[in-house]
């Protein structure tokens, strides 16, 4: 792969919350790149830190109480966080957009869709309101909403077609990079089944970048790349959708696997991973998934660089587990 | 072994400005003791309202449940508080379900102090019992749930639950609002208690995979009616309705060799406000046609395999 089919890329990514004198470290060190094209899952539990990273991205993070400490967000090699806020308006929402976990509270209750997602579209493209209202129409047509509904509010859809008007919103500006956080989770499985297709579809058409963040291992083999799992604000495994979910090397990862219920299996008991996501705000030193690590040993106190690559840029971060691989 | 609890034909209407909302419609079904019944449906299609009918909850607008062979459709008040006892609920969100002014010590106790038959210490033993049954650590007795994360907070609905014994729980979403580490922990913790207190469950909820794991039989609902109702192995492997086919064929599952071919369904769930007679997923089933706009009946197609729908033989030749 050339290295101008890279989209986006992030180096050293650190990000706290200063509250009431203590500090949460939401992101610690977090790399990685995403090609045209192409899309990531980024997986892990509440409070891993994956909503801070695409905020970060789309540097929206509140400041108070978030701070960037250190790293860069390269988007198409220029780093975002040295932008002036004129270009990063510039950016939001034409060339990288947002969907948002929850259609309930996405959309503004007293403006009909069609005006809410023409009114995206006149920010960013030079458009008369007529021009932008037939674009409108045309964005709603393609998540398989009818026209005709451009002129009803939003409580008037239910909540798997008001997210499928949310994307339709994060899609009229056809943006190179989209990121979806949760974008299915409050839907139910024949409607996220529905919203996914589309999703899919389009991002096909539009040759659009997805950061796709979701807890869901199941949306994440059926949709992702690749795939990072993060856990206490760390990538702990990285690499193509196949070699994590076939060959997880990391202890969380597999602990992950473990804890699933699967169809497909007749199991008893699911060996759920022991104990809870440690505190962010005093964060163990060293491996921070060792004090619920089946394997976790001495060494696992020290504090060093423990990724490790092994093979065609899958990375663990572990070095005990992957000695022998 | 004994049936626990058979219910016949039960209803639960709702009044609505627009008219009658038939939010459980003619469901009938019966859990042995010990056993778990899983109801899965998606939001809306009535399965927390069936729960919480059976539980007296709410009043039932029609038919019949029978708890230990014994009819306890319309209660009075004393016999009904006897009956609860017997009958408890763990609900979805350990955040909203415990009260926030109330130690842990004191949310668990709670039932013991209502029903009123034991001393002071002795309830402070029993209390700690409960904890120790559900995996909280006695230094959080006096903690209050704000401080606690999801599991632990789901820990002490399960330790209230357990208070008085009940021989019923109704599992109302327990696990959904937990992540998969946590969730699996207190999915394993619901399976050990049912084993050693041989407790009968309804679990309700809208996840496959989890209702698959935890249930011995599952009821499939769609807008309030039951489709279909069969042990967990058999409904999986060999689906018979065409709204359990969808559903299914929907779940996404965490392997990247799957080849599930999904089933995109038409249209979306429409509201179940003075519905029309005959199969009411007809409008989105792709195999609908004149016959299914007439009333639908439940028929055993297989052993213990219950569907309702004209077509299914044909639909699964």
């Amino acid at each position: 792969m050339s290295i101008n089919n890279t989209l986006l890329e992030i180096n050293n990514l650190v990000v706290e919350y200063v509250a009431d004198r203590k500090v949460i470290k939401a992101v610690n060190n977090v790399s990685f790149t995403l090609n045209k094209g192409e899309t990531l899952g980024l997986v892990g539990e509440t409070g891993a830190g994956k909503t801070t990273i695409a905020k970060a991205i789309m540097r929206i993070l509140p400041d108070p109480p978030a701070k960037i400490k250190s790293g860069e967000i390269l988007f198409e090699g220029k780093d975002i966080m040295k932008m002036s806020e004129h270009k990063i308006r510039d950016i939001r929402g034409n060339s990288i957009s947002m969907i948002f976990q929850d259609p309930m509270t996405a959309l503004n209750p007293i403006m009909t869709i069609g005006k809410q997602i023409a009114e995206t579209i006149g920010l960013h493209e030079k458009l008369s309101r007529a021009e932008a209202e037939i674009k409108a129409i045309k964005m709603l047509e393609k998540v398989g909403i009818p026209g005709e509904r451009f002129s009803e509010y939003p409580h008037q859809f239910s909540g798997g077609m008001k997210q499928r008007v949310v994307i339709a919103m994060a899609l009229a500006c056809e943006p190179d990079l989209l990121l979806a956080d949760e974008p299915t989770t409050a839907l139910d499985v024949t409607i996220q089944a529905q919203v996914l297709e589309m999703m899919d579809k389009l991002k096909k058409e539009l040759n659009t970048s997805v950061l796709m963040i979701t807890h869901d291992l199941g949306v994440v083999a059926g949709t992702c790349d690749k795939v990072a799992i993060v856990y206490s604000g760390e990538i702990v495994e990285y690499g193509t959708t196949a070699q994590v979910f076939d060959y997880p090397g990391h202890p969380y990862t597999k602990g992950l696997f473990n804890s699933l219920p699967r169809l497909t299996s007749n199991e008893k008991r699911l060996k759920p991973i022991k104990g809870m996501m440690p505190d962010p705000t005093h964060l163990p030193v060293g491996c921070k998934f060792r004090d619920r690590c089946p394997h976790a040993i001495d060494e696992c106190r020290e504090e060093r660089d423990r990724n490790v690559n092994i093979g065609n840029e899958h990375f663990v971060k572990c070095d005990i587990m992957t000695k022998e691989v | 072994m004994a049936t626990m609890l058979r219910v016949e034909n039960l209803k639960k209407y709702f009044n609505t400005p627009n008219g009658e909302l038939h939010a459980v419609d003619d469901i009938s079904f019966e859990i042995e003791e010990g056993k778990t019944l899983g109801i899965v449906g998606e939001s809306g299609c009535g399965k927390s309202t069936l729960g919480r009918t059976i539980l007296h909850l709410l009043d039932s607008t029609g038919g019949q449940i029978f708890f230990e062979g014994e009819d306890v459709t319309y209660l009075k008040r004393q016999k009904l508080k006897k009956l609860r006892e017997q009958m408890q609920i763990i609900f979805q969100d350990p955040y909203s379900s415990l009260n926030p002014r109330m130690s842990v010590r004191e949310i668990i106790m709670e039932p013991l102090l209502l029903k009123g038959e034991m001393k002071e210490d002795e309830m402070e033993i029993e209390t700690e019992k409960l904890m120790e049954t559900v995996g909280l650590e006695s230094r959080l007795a006096d903690a209050y749930p704000h401080e606690l994360d999801g599991g632990r907070r789901q820990r002490i609905g399960i330790a209230r639950a357990l208070a008085l014994s009940p021989k019923f729980i109704l599992c109302d979403e327990p696990v959904s609002a937990l992540d998969v580490s946590i969730q699996a922990q207190i999915l394993n913790l619901m399976l050990d208690l049912q084993e050693q207190r041989k407790l009968t469950y309804i679990f309700v909820t809208h996840d496959l995979s989890v209702v698959k794991y935890i249930s011995d039989e599952i009821l499939v609902m769609y807008m309030g009616q039951m489709v279909e109702k069969a042990p967990a192995d058999e409904l999986f492997a060999n689906p018979l309705h065409p709204y359990t086919m969808a559903l299914l064929s929907a779940i996404p599952i965490p392997d990247v060799h799957a080849k599930n071919q999904r089933i995109i369904l038409k249209g979306e769930i429409v509201s179940p406000i003075n519905p029309k007679p005959g199969c009411r997923f007809a409008a989105r089933c792709n195999y609908a046609s004149e016959e299914c706009h007439k009333q639908q009946y439940s028929r055993e197609l297989s052993k213990d395999h219950f569907v309702s729908c004209h077509k299914a033989e044909f639909i699964n030749k």
